[in-house]
């Protein structure tokens, strides 16, 4: 089988979200499944700006060739007062308009369209929808189309040129049952075959040191906050609900913000804030966190979640966020906060409670061991891609 | 069939009793720390401002619809924002700013004092009375809650639900002589999906039952899900067919009449709506399912569905099973006009 995929950005210095996810699953369906993989992607790496700072061309990563393009303009300054027009009624919006947005949000890729028309894959699986890529793309292509939204509530979801984006999928693949029912809520596709799917977690890599002594604050108890220290991801809340919550809770306990600084976090002694770190320091910090919390409201399937787990971590996460609190839910290892008050009643009941702390571990750890190993999830991954080529051949017959 | 678990979907079956003493007592958990914030709220430990600018914090990005968004929360939110501040902020960074901006504002204030007392006013007012409208809504909530009839339990009844039983064969070859996409439901483990499939149907299934064990891998298209609210999502005219079986008998008025105006909405001009069920009769036998007990209705006679589809626009017939058990409904949506 020869699969394609198609996202706007590719490669190992794209950390976390959908791009992250399309590069994993395209390595691991060469690795474990021996198919010939494709990507169709930009030379960018910064999903804001769309710069073009990798070279054109084709190459192999992995296995995997990437085929990349230069775009032909990739966010613009236009694009800030349209959005901010359009996102008090996105639904509103008429059709142009949402199509003009979708141009200034970038990346403009008309090459890439064209290589994707003309390619020779089976099944092109586009990742995630938000993008003028997939967009474009799948109005363009000929071969049976998987998309996978990576959705969550986001005013972008409910304007119009997306409707045929969801309406013209071959296949549909989710991460969760919640991002499911949120597609649905505004896209009638249920007929659509599909698959909820998520990501699988890979094996943890021991460094060998204690996450005290990564963080410079030795033998002191910690809560970790893994992924973009971001305005967005909530990590300007965490930070200040973790102040307020010393300021009435006096202790040794610290926060640890782990990830690329995207915001600013005022010093306080309390807080680590330790920029991008290795594989392996990421997994020693959290292996001897008493707690990884994901602030996120804004999560599709969130893998710092389940890599906790793997480490028998407990959880706590933003009750705002359905992807998230399912995963809790679903597996009883994590509870959520929907406002400072619960944040402080939550942390506290953990802080003082290590035997339910040990059972939401164990219980997240049992969760991630029977759905998220790599090589269920990519079996049955690509039993899913091989039904979607038999079905489309079936129809053109 | 393979009986791996092929997603988190179906987590809760009946053979995870530890998981299940796990989740009750996180339940009761989640009592105590809802039950803490409330004591704790009531005693107002913390500064209203210094709350208020925390749960702003928390809902600057959150999403609009998730499941955690209450209304009570929301109008917190808005008491907090109904005074508006007439003393603008005068710090600024340009030398002689601050000056030039205490001047203004002083020369200002007597009109934005004014129009400010009169938006805050505006502001009370509305916040009072979306208060009120929470009260009601709660209550009324509260009243339906209590009023509201949970969707019927699937009927599986062996020896009418297997590819051997008489009525499947009409089915699979109807179904296989036009093109298109088809929905069983509720699927079960997929027997009647696996099939139509075999008989080369685009078919899938659904089936609001989590602890039904289900292939491992995605040969078939199942999913869980429940059966009104799936219909609800199927785009208009997509499918082929539809076939029901063990989701009419115990449903009540509303909910067939919602099932089967659902169906028709996704059928195809010219698709085929198949209803399988069993008769009052087998209802009301010592060999009934237990549905039958805890049902508030009991199934249509035959004759029924053809008033009951036709209102729909489709034309139907019915086969009845040799023992008088069971019947299938067949009907076709008829074309636009």
């Amino acid at each position: 089988m020869k699969v394609a995929f198609v996202t706007p950005r590719y490669g190992v210095e794209v950390m976390g979200g959908a791009e992250s996810a399309a590069r994993q699953l395209a390595e691991h369906l060469v690795a474990e499944c021996g198919w010939q993989v494709e990507v169709f992607t930009t030379c960018a790496l910064d999903h804001i700006t769309w710069d073009d700072v990798l070279s054109p061309g084709d190459s192999v990563l992995n296995g995997v060739t990437v085929h990349r393009f230069a775009s032909a303009s990739g966010r613009v300054p236009e694009f800030y007062e349209l959005d901010g027009r359009l996102r008090m009624a996105p639904s509103e919006a008429t059709l142009e308009e949402s199509r003009r947005w979708l141009e200034l949000n970038g990346p403009v890729t008309p090459d890439l369209v064209a290589a994707v028309r003309d390619g020779d894959a089976e099944v092109i699986a586009f990742y995630p929808y938000l993008y003028y890529p997939t967009v474009m793309g799948m109005e363009a292509s000929t071969a049976p189309r998987v998309l996978h939204p990576a959705a969550h509530d986001e005013p972008a979801l409910y304007l119009k040129v997306f409707d045929a984006t969801f309406a013209d999928a071959d296949a549909i693949c989710y991460h969760t049952a919640a991002e499911r029912r949120l597609v649905q809520r505004r896209h009638r596709v249920a007929q659509v075959p599909q698959i909820e799917l998520g990501l699988g977690v890979s094996p943890v890599v021991e460094g060998g040191r204690s996450g005290g002594e990564i963080l410079g604050i030795g033998d002191r108890p910690y809560v970790v906050s893994v992924g973009r220290v971001d305005e967005h991801k909530g990590s300007s809340m965490l930070a200040a609900f973790f102040r307020t919550y010393k300021k009435r809770h006096p202790g040794p306990l610290a926060l640890a913000l782990v990830g690329p600084r995207a915001v600013s976090i005022p010093d306080d002694e309390d807080i680590v804030v330790t920029g991008a770190v290795s594989e392996a320091d990421k997994c020693d910090i959290v292996r001897d966190a008493m707690i990884s919390i994901s602030p996120s409201a804004l999560e599709s399937f969130s893998l710092v979640v389940l890599e906790a787990w793997e480490q028998s971590v407990p959880v706590v996460v933003n009750a705002m966020c359905d992807p998230t609190r399912e995963h809790c839910e679903r597996s009883g290892g994590g509870l959520w906060f929907g406002s400072y008050r619960e944040f402080e009643a939550v942390l506290e009941r953990l802080d003082a409670d290590a035997g339910l702390r040990a059972l939401l571990g164990a219980q997240g750890h049992a969760y991630v061991q029977r759905y998220y190993q790599w090589p269920q999830l990519i079996r049955r991954y690509a039993t899913f891609l091989t039904t979607v080529r038999r079905r489309y051949e079936s129809a053109c017959a | 069939m393979l009986t791996d678990d092929p997603g988190p979907s179906d987590m809760h079956g009946s053979d995870h009793d530890d998981h299940d003493a796990g989740r009750r007592y996180l339940d009761e958990v989640r009592r105590d720390i809802d039950d803490e914030v409330r004591r704790r709220r009531a005693s107002g430990d913390l500064p209203p401002d210094v709350e208020r600018e925390l749960d702003q914090l928390f809902l600057a990005h959150s999403p609009l619809g998730g499941r955690g968004a209450a209304l009570r929360d929301m109008l917190r939110l808005v008491d907090a924002s109904v005074f508006i501040d007439p003393v603008v902020p005068v710090e600024s960074r340009r030398p002689g700013g601050t000056t030039v901006k205490r001047g203004l504002r002083s020369l200002s204030l007597w009109y934005l004092r004014y129009v400010t007392h009169q938006v805050s006013e505006f502001a009370t007012a509305v916040s009072r009375a979306l208060h009120v409208l929470d009260a009601q809504v709660t209550d009324i909530r509260r009243k339906v809650d209590a009023l509201a009839v949970p969707p019927s339990a699937v009927v599986d009844v062996g020896w009418a639900h297997n590819p051997d039983a008489w009525w499947v064969e009409t089915v699979t070859s109807t179904l296989a002589s036009g093109g298109g996409r088809a929905l069983h439901a509720a699927c079960g483990d997929g027997w009647l999906v696996g099939a139509l499939v075999a008989r080369g149907v685009d078919a899938y299934g659904v089936d609001p039952r989590s602890q039904v064990p289900r292939p491992g891998l995605e040969v078939l298209d199942l999913r869980v899900e429940d059966v009104g609210p799936h219909l609800g999502a199927v785009a208009s005219g997509a499918l082929h067919g539809v076939v029901l079986s063990g989701v009419v008998e115990g449903s009540g008025f509303v909910e067939r009449r919602n099932l089967l105006q659902g169906a028709a909405r996704c059928l195809a001009p010219h698709g085929v709506l198949f209803v399988h069920s069993l008769t009052p009769a087998s209802w009301a036998a010592d060999d009934a399912p237990v549905e039958a007990d805890m049902a508030a209705t009991r199934p249509y006679r035959a004759r029924t569905w053809l008033r009951v589809l036709s209102d729909l626009g489709i034309d139907a017939t019915v086969s009845e099973g040799t023992d008088g058990r069971d019947y299938l409904v067949t009907g076709r949506l008829r074309g636009a006009p």
